[in-house]
C-alpha cells in the first residue's frame, strides 16, 4: 500500500519538461519575460521576484509540452496573472480604479531605464495599457494571442490598444508633457 | 476617437519586425508612413518599444534555471502529498465523529443511573473505605489489585505514546 502512494506521488511530482530542456527554454525566454515584469510593473526587484515565481508555477501546472510558441504564452499569462495578483494586494480595490501615479516607475526603475524616452511615457499610462503595448509592439504579439495572454476579451483589445497606442504616441513626441503627466496624475 | 486603422499598418509592421524600417524599405512606404497618422504612430512606437526591449533584455541577469527546476519539483511533490494525506484527515475527523456520538450514545443511556450512581457515591464518601489508609491497607491485603492498576497504567501510556508518534510522524 506504501509502495503503491510512494508510487502515485512520484508520478505526480514528475514535471511536464526535464530538467534539460527547461534550462533550454529559460535560457530562451527568461530575458525577454524579465523585460516584460520590469517594464510594465517599473520595479526590478518586483521583476525579479514574479520571474521566478512564474516559472515555478509554469512547471508545476498540470499541462502538457506543445511547443516553444504556446510555452512561452503560457508563461506570460502567469506573469500577467502575478502582476494583477500584486497590484490587487497591493491595493484592495479593481486594478482599473487605482490611479496610475502609485505605478509610477520607483528609483530602481531609473537604473534599468537605458532610454529615457519610453520610461516617463510609460510611467503615464495605465498598468493594463502598459501590458497591452508591450505585447503587442515589444513581443509583437497579435491581438488573439494578447488575448489569450491577459484574458480580455479579443474584440476589446484592438479598440484598447488603439487608444493606448494613440496616448503614448502623443507622449513619446512630447517628453515633456509625458513627465507633466506622469507628475500629475 | 474614431477608429481607422490604416491598411497599410500591417506592412510596415513586418518591415520593423524584420528590421528593414527604414533602410530596407520601399521608397512608396516610407513617403506613405511620413503622411499618415497612424503608420506614423505605429513607427514611433514600436521603436520605442523594440528599443526598450533590447536594451532590457541585455541588462536582464536570470538566476539559475536548476534551482527553479527543483523548487517547482518540490512544491508539486508537496502538493501530492498533500493530496495523499487529505483522505487521512478525513477518515479521522470521521472517526472522531464516530467516537462523540457513540459517546452521547452512552450518555444517554446511562441517564437513568445517574441517580442510582449519585446515591451510590453520597454512601461511599461517608463509608470509611473511601480513606487512603484504608485503601492503601487494603491493596497491600489484596496484591493483584496493584499488579491490574500497574498494567492498566502501563497500556494506557502506550496507547497515548502510540498517538503521539502518530501524530508527529503525520505531521512531518
Amino acid at each position: 500500500m506504501e509502495n503503491v502512494a510512494t508510487g502515485e506521488t512520484q508520478r505526480a511530482a514528475e514535471l511536464p519538461m526535464d530538467n534539460d530542456a527547461f534550462a533550454g527554454f529559460y535560457e530562451r525566454s527568461a530575458r525577454p519575460l524579465w523585460a516584460y515584469l520590469a517594464r510594465v510593473s517599473g520595479d526590478a526587484a518586483l521583476a525579479d521576484d514574479l520571474m521566478q515565481e512564474s516559472y515555478v508555477r509554469f512547471l508545476c501546472a498540470a499541462r502538457t509540452w506543445d511547443g516553444e510558441v504556446s510555452g512561452r504564452r503560457y508563461l506570460f499569462r502567469i506573469a500577467t496573472n502575478l502582476l494583477k495578483d500584486h497590484w490587487r494586494r497591493a491595493k484592495s480595490t479593481s486594478i482599473e480604479e487605482i490611479p496610475e501615479e502609485l505605478f509610477a516607475a520607483s528609483p530602481n526603475a531609473g537604473q534599468i531605464e537605458s532610454q529615457a524616452v519610453l520610461g516617463p511615457a510609460l510611467a503615464a499610462m495605465r498598468p493594463r495599457d502598459r501590458q497591452l503595448l508591450w505585447l503587442a509592439y515589444a513581443e509583437g504579439y497579435s491581438h488573439r494571442e494578447i488575448a489569450e495572454v491577459t484574458g480580455l476579451a479579443s474584440a476589446s483589445i484592438r479598440l484598447l490598444l488603439f487608444r493606448a497606442r494613440h496616448k503614448i504616441a502623443r507622449l513619446l513626441r512630447e517628453p515633456a508633457a509625458a513627465t507633466a503627466q506622469g507628475r500629475t496624475q | 476617437m474614431m477608429l481607422r486603422p490604416c491598411p497599410r499598418e500591417r506592412e510596415v509592421k513586418e518591415q520593423m519586425q524584420r528590421g528593414l524600417w527604414p533602410d530596407g524599405s520601399a521608397e512608396d512606404l516610407r513617403r506613405h508612413v511620413s503622411g499618415c497618422r497612424a503608420c506614423g504612430e505605429l513607427v514611433v512606437v514600436m521603436q520605442a518599444f523594440r528599443s526598450a526591449r533590447a536594451s532590457s533584455v541585455s541588462s536582464a541577469n536570470p538566476s539559475s534555471a536548476g534551482v527553479l527546476w527543483w523548487r517547482a519539483q518540490l512544491r508539486r511533490r508537496n502538493a501530492a502529498m498533500e493530496q495523499i494525506a487529505r483522505p487521512i484527515l478525513g477518515a479521522q475527523i470521521f472517526a472522531l465523529a464516530v467516537t462523540i456520538a457513540i459517546a452521547v450514545i452512552l450518555a444517554v443511556s446511562q441517564a437513568n443511573h445517574g441517580l442510582r450512581w449519585l446515591a451510590w457515591l453520597k454512601q461511599l464518601g461517608q463509608t470509611p473505605a473511601l480513606h487512603f489508609e484504608n485503601l492503601w491497607s487494603s491493596a497491600l491485603a489484596m496484591p493483584q489489585w496493584g499488579l491490574m492498576l500497574l498494567i492498566f497504567g502501563l497500556a494506557g501510556i502506550a496507547v497515548l505514546g502510540g498517538v503521539v508518534l502518530f501524530s508527529d510522524r503525520q505531521r512531518q
